[in-house]
């Protein structure tokens, strides 16, 4: 009997090993494949920002190979992601870089997620691999990080939708804040705020949550005690957006939400309730209209998933930039792609996008492009404006 | 802080109080039997809360049917794991620890792929608001307190007023002499397995509607269970319901004046506190 049953443990530890170990999901590497790694959330609350970016880079990465790959100093090169969900814990994501680097022996990397981008900052370094992270980190974009090029419009960038607020709707004054708890949370609300209160505005609340907060009454409660007119969650993920606005609500606030990092507000009304995501302000996603390239986008998308996901949109940029950057530079070598990002325009489904920010961030590797605003109308995310950024 | 705000903190606190009760209702009563921990409570509070996403959710069942569905399942599942786990190791607390963990792990692993990556969410059962003293509350927060003392009382009248629950007071106070007296140990000691997952699928079922679904959700709502039981004293049912309740209006209260981490700090501090002078918790007894 004791034999059987410590079989029996056997085996399912085994199975467990085997579950959390997993593997990539790759096709069989060779030597004229580029591999890309991403390290991104493809499971828990932050899932609607990893699920739609492995899918934009293979998608990318397929049409290019679909057309006979890369030319590359000569040579034909074909392009494959290599994934790993990091479900954004920290420590994950620290494990998933290090696979990539050590066993996949990626030398190009996406990761999403500022805290876990943050913490892999001197791994990548060290290893000399290019980074293309969608990931809020203050001085994540620095001199001191060349080979790191942020690929998605960060609180510096996107803060200047507060301009468009304060002239469209003089009447909000009070700003409260509510976001995680961690590198993300505080650096996005830090510029927020500082960007907000040089314009009038009033913060009479700044809240900090632990990633996979599901009760957030009490502190809602302390929140709107201070009666804000409108509550930024920036840098939240939808499943936790959601449950605020959902929570806010029932305590009886009325006011506007607003997200300027990026958020899929049919996951957020999917949880909160589509009443109470009306009139929501997010940065980064846009249901409706869409220019000819993202509706051509969207058209090969979801043949491909089955399903339309318009977070995918501003997260194809990683795979945009590397593209471009690798053909300037006609060469596989990080430092040569780096110089290359420096100075390459490309297209994005926005249109015209670059590396820039120099002149905030003392290095050029911070994309910069006409970035879309959306306000939820009737339950959909309809974009009132694009705006340039505020630095070259 | 005004008496409006804090009338509302607290009674969010019972509400929060409410559920915490639930969670550490089944935790405790295992303990208290089998002096075991079980790991896999939430793991099932997490099924329980699936069990209604499909039933109630995406198949259409009523409500109510899908809550007792989910207490059923989860409670033959309590059995199932009673049989293949703890009875081949008679009982060692190691091993079913051990075994449970893995069997955590196991069943938090294959959620993602049987459920989807994605979060899910559960349409609203109770609709509206209802003013308590004043003070604004969802009707689904409010049900949360009349399921938790229905569910309490029932325990309390199972466990002293059915000839189960005397064997299971019998098994508690001494396993040996029980079996002595005729007591069938291991069908009790399945039984308890059964009831602490149906308590854990209640709590789960409960929560469904009110927030999101994941594989790991049961994680955060375990520990404060395990807060609790041992606030409340390990093996105590009267210590859960104390425990919870107070650990609800700690965090809701201290939440809302000082802020979240406080609140997480405080609760520890608190617990420290009492065991230095009552080791065994508010109404636990040396094991």
């Amino acid at each position: 009997m004791r034999q059987r049953y410590f079989a029996f443990l056997s085996l399912m530890l085994c199975t467990i090993v085997a579950l959390s170990v997993g593997g990539p999901d790759r096709v069989q590497a060779a030597d004229n494949v580029i591999k890309v790694g991403v390290s991104a959330p493809l499971s828990g609350p932050a899932a609607p920002w990893g699920i739609p970016h492995k899918q934009a880079m293979e998608l990318v990465f397929e049409e290019v190979n679909s057309q006979g790959g890369l030319d590359i100093g000569g040579k034909k090169y074909k392009l494959e992601v290599v994934a790993y969900d990091h479900k954004y814990v920290i420590a994950e994501g620290v494990a998933t870089v290090n696979r990539l680097i050590a066993k996949d022996d990626v030398k190009y990397l996406t990761i999403l997620g500022g805290a876990v981008a943050k913490a892999n900052e001197e791994a990548v370094n060290e290893a000399g691999v290019l980074v293309l992270p969608l990931a809020y980190a203050e001085g994540l974009v620095s001199p001191k990080n060349p080979l790191i090029f942020h690929s998605f419009p960060a609180p510096p960038e996107t803060a200047t939708f507060w301009k468009w607020v304060k002239e469209k709707h003089p009447e909000i004054q009070k700003l409260a804040t509510i976001s995680p708890n961690d590198d993300t949370g505080w650096w996005s609300i830090k510029v927020e705020t500082q960007y907000t209160e040089k314009l009038g505005y009033t913060t009479v609340a700044k809240e900090f949550f632990e990633r996979g907060l599901t009760d957030f009454n009490p502190i809602l409660l302390r929140m709107l005690a201070q009666k804000p007119d409108i509550v930024s969650v920036n840098a939240a993920p939808a499943g936790s957006v959601g449950l605020i606005i959902k929570q806010a609500r029932e305590l009886g606030f009325k006011g506007r939400f607003i997200h300027i990092g990026q958020l899929d507000t049919s996951v957020v009304a999917g949880i909160a309730g589509k009443d109470h995501v009306e009139g929501m302000w997010v940065h980064g996603f846009v249901e409706t209209p869409l220019p000819e390239a993202v509706k051509s986008w969207k058209e090969r998308y979801t043949k491909k998933y089955g399903e339309w996901n318009a977070t995918s949109i501003d997260f194809a940029n990683p795979a945009f930039a590397f593209i471009a950057g690798i053909k300037k530079a006609q060469s596989l070598d990080p430092k040569k792609i780096a110089q290359a990002l420096q100075s390459v325009e490309f297209e994005n489904l926005w249109g015209k996008a670059r590396f820039g920010g120099k002149d905030f961030y003392g290095t050029n590797n911070q994309i910069v492009y006409a970035m879309p605003f959306s306000e939820v109308k009737a339950g959909v995310a309809t974009m009132i404006v694009q705006l340039p950024p505020p630095h070259n | 802080m005004t008496f409006e705000l804090l009338l509302q903190s607290m009674i969010i606190g019972l509400s929060l109080g409410s559920t915490y009760i639930l969670m550490a209702l089944g935790l405790t009563l295992m303990f208290g039997m089998m002096h075991i921990i079980n790991f896999t409570h939430g793991a099932v509070y997490m099924l329980g809360a699936f069990v209604i996403y499909y039933g109630f959710g995406q198949w259409g069942l009523p409500y109510g049917v899908t809550f007792f569905l989910a207490m059923l399942l989860l409670g033959i599942f309590g059995f199932v794991i009673e049989r293949c786990i703890y009875r081949p190791v008679h009982g060692g607390v190691e091993a079913t620890l051990v075994a449970l963990i893995a069997m955590t792990t196991l069943i938090q692993s294959l959620g993602y792929p049987i459920f989807g990556t994605l979060d899910k969410h559960v349409p609203t059962v109770f609709h509206g608001m209802y003013a308590i003293l004043g003070v604004g509350i969802s009707a689904e927060r409010l049900m949360i307190i009349p399921v938790a003392v229905v569910l309490v009382v029932g325990l309390y009248l199972f466990i002293n007023k059915t000839k189960m629950g005397a064997a299971m007071r019998a098994i508690e106070q001494d396993k040996e002499a029980a079996a002595l007296q005729g007591v069938n140990v291991h069908l009790v000691n399945a039984m308890a397995f059964g009831v602490g997952f149906a308590l854990a699928a209640a709590s789960g079922a409960l929560m469904a509607p009110i927030f999101k679904l994941d594989p790991m959700m049961g994680e955060q709502p375990l520990l404060k269970a395990f807060i609790i039981i041992i606030l409340g004293g390990l093996g105590s049912v009267p210590g859960a319901i104390l425990g919870g309740l107070i650990l609800g209006q700690i965090d809701s209260i201290v939440a809302t004046v000082l802020g979240l981490e406080p609140a997480f700090l405080l609760s520890f501090v608190f617990i420290i506190l009492l065991l230095l002078f009552k080791p065994t918790g508010l109404f636990g007894h040396e094991v």
